[in-house]
């Protein structure tokens, strides 16, 4: 199933790197390649504009700042995305609900299951 | 009259008229001073002219020692001051006043007397009192008299042929008066003393008509007795407050408001402080059923609003951060997995690196998550390995917990791959680490550690997760730069990393 996903592009927006080193060994697993990691917002936002992107994983929470403004460059070039986050349902805001999450600490199949939904291929 | 006695030399004859009048006067200013008397009153009262005007009323007359004498002026001057105040005439139907004359061997005795009275206030042009008038009858003989009848002989008819009944209607007028007066007066001191915040507004306008002291403290002591909340409290307008006490007064239903933010000038000038209150708007009810006004009370919860909030955003990040390091112990577990093939090995390092990070959480414990001290981590992860084989030297400098965090796993990687296969895996070898803080205005921090005595180093041929861990932390985590050299005396890592800039949450 994880073939569908191979050779995607998948931005990475984690500001603790034993995290976000977890998710790149994770991708690179399922045959993705992974950008960034970003470790901030405006990171994030920069390498959104320098690279081409099949999708991404964001934290919710990276260094204090909420992850939102990234979410909308993305809702608004169509490119699909999964939030990650520590907190419950209840951490993400009324206009996010909805959208792929995976929660803290999170499984590969967890990862995986999300990017496909977000990605449209679960039933490919 | 006031026309009139403007009116040429018709004053004088309203002066002789006042005099010559059978009806006891006497003309008071408003501080209670004697203005004026007339001829009937000095005769009621047994007094001389000279003697009392221009003298405080109650200073001339005292009502005698008797033990009722107080509570007699007490009377007679609230009548006064009300009428005064409220610009009103005011009745007292029935007062018991003392009178004192001398006596055959000219002895100064008092003799009980029963009055009755109106105070009229008279005003000028621009409507201030100038002098308030009491016109007083003396109604001692039908007192006595109707005490005299005793209930069982006929009292109704005695009373009735006496005035009695109109007298004990009268006495029993001003009882109820004098026991709502200190009703009155006993509610209001309630309110005074409340702890919470009381107000009563009048109107449709809601115009202040008293508050307690904790009001007056609530809005920051502004003057608000007569004025419109609109025009008193002006920083409420948008908060939907004046709309609130609208639709009480209209509907005549209370408006109960819990926790609720209000913004209020306190002090003038100063931004707005907010408040939260609980309260309730009841209103007030006159004779007739119709709303009159609106009562305020309520008290402050801001204290406990903010505490609770502060409570669930700490809740929050906890919820975070334990989530967060969960993640991280996941990572670890699984990085670590990768370079073990034999699950014992595996075993050892994992729990060595998670003992890495319990310590660093040890350290930030006792600071109660304010941060650690650089050296301290390092004294932590490197003890194991024995205190002389490792030099410190650099002065304290303060992580914050993000950064302590992420020190405290590079140092446990630096001092494992030493133990390893660097400077501690020979028996002569020891590490230096130096450290210095550089640019106080944007301090950045230099950090040298430096093996000697040991194999030469040599570049991985594959990077491990030691490697790649220190890396990953210093760049992403603490916005920092590595430099790792293989030398031939052994590892050297030089790390700069900016102080209290680090990304990490």
């Amino acid at each position: 199933m994880s073939e569908t996903l191979s050779g995607r592009r998948i931005l990475v927006v984690e500001d603790e790197s034993l995290v976000a080193m977890l998710l790149e060994t994770i991708l690179e697993d399922m045959g993705c390649t992974p950008v960034g990691p970003a470790s901030t917002v405006d990171e994030g936002l920069a390498l959104l504009n320098g690279e081409s992107i099949d999708g991404a994983l964001l934290d919710v929470n990276v260094a204090g700042r909420q992850i939102f403004p990234v979410a909308q460059a993305l809702k608004e070039r169509g490119v699909p995305f999964v939030f990650s986050t520590g907190y419950g349902e209840g951490g993400l805001p009324d206009e996010w609900r909805g959208q792929p999450t995976i929660q803290k600490p999170f499984t590969e199949a967890a990862v995986r299951d999300a990017l496909m939904k977000a990605l449209g291929v679960a039933t490919v | 009259m006031k026309v009139l006695a403007k009116s040429g030399g018709l004053s004088v004859d309203l002066a002789s008229a006042f005099d010559a009048s059978p009806n006891p006067y006497v003309l008071i200013t408003p501080d209670l001073h004697i203005a004026g008397v007339n001829q009937a009153y000095l005769d009621v009262t047994n007094s001389d002219r000279d003697a009392i005007i221009g003298q405080p009323l109650f200073a001339a007359f005292d009502s005698g020692p008797g033990e009722e004498a107080p509570e007699n002026v007490r009377q007679v001057r609230a009548s006064l001051e009300k009428a005064r105040d409220t610009r009103q005439r005011d009745h007292l139907a029935l007062v018991k006043y003392s009178i004192s004359h001398r006596d055959a061997d000219g002895r100064e005795v008092f003799e009980d007397r029963y009055w009755s009275a109106t105070h009229t206030p008279m005003l000028d042009d621009q409507g201030e009192v100038v002098f308030l008038l009491q016109h007083t009858t003396d109604i001692t003989e039908l007192q006595h008299l109707r005490e005299r009848g005793s209930p069982r002989q006929s009292a109704s008819a005695l009373d009735s042929m006496l005035g009695g009944a109109v007298l004990g209607r009268a006495a029993q007028v001003q009882e109820d008066n004098r026991r709502l007066e200190t009703e009155r007066r006993r509610l209001v001191e309630m309110f005074m003393q409340a702890p919470g915040f009381v107000a009563v507004l009048d109107g449709p306008d809601h115009v202040f008509q008293m508050h307690n002291p904790a009001y007056a403290q609530l809005i920051g002591h502004r003057d608000l007795t007569g004025k419109p909340i609109r025009d008193a409290l002006p920083e409420l307008a948008g908060q939907g407050y004046y709309e609130f006490l609208d639709t009480v007064f209209v509907t005549g239903e209370p408006h109960e408001g819990r926790g609720s933010l209000v913004q209020l000038q306190r002090t003038p000038g100063a931004p707005l402080e907010n408040v939260f209150l609980n309260f309730i708007y009841q209103p007030i009810r006159d004779a007739d059923g119709q709303v009159a006004g609106i009562f305020v009370q309520g008290h402050d919860v801001t204290e406990t609003v903010v505490s609770a909030e502060r409570q669930k955003l700490m809740i929050d990040e906890l919820n975070h951060r334990v989530k967060n390091t969960l993640a991280t112990v996941q990572s670890i577990a699984m990085q670590t997995a990768r370079s073990h093939a034999d699950p014992g090995t595996f075993a050892a390092g994992f729990q060595a690196r998670l003992m890495a990070l319990s310590h660093t959480h040890d350290l930030l414990t006792r600071s109660h998550w304010e941060g650690a001290d650089l050296r301290a981590i390092l004294e932590h992860e490197t003890e194991a390995h024995g205190p002389h084989r490792i030099s410190l030297n650099g002065p304290p400098v303060a992580l914050e917990p993000a950064a302590a965090l992420s020190f405290g796993m590079i140092f446990h990687e630096l001092a494992t791959n030493a133990a390893k296969y660097g400077a501690l895996s020979a028996p002569d070898g020891r590490i230096l680490v130096d450290w210095g803080v550089a640019d106080q205005s944007s301090p950045v921090l230099h950090l040298t550690w430096r093996e000697i005595g040991g194999p030469p180093a040599t570049p991985p041929t594959r990077r491990g997760f030691g490697s790649r861990l220190i890396e990953r932390n210093i760049r992403h985590d603490l916005a920092g730069e590595v430099k790792l050299e293989y030398a031939e005396t052994g590892l050297c890592a030089e790390l700069s990393v900016p102080l209290g800039a680090e990304r990490a949450s």
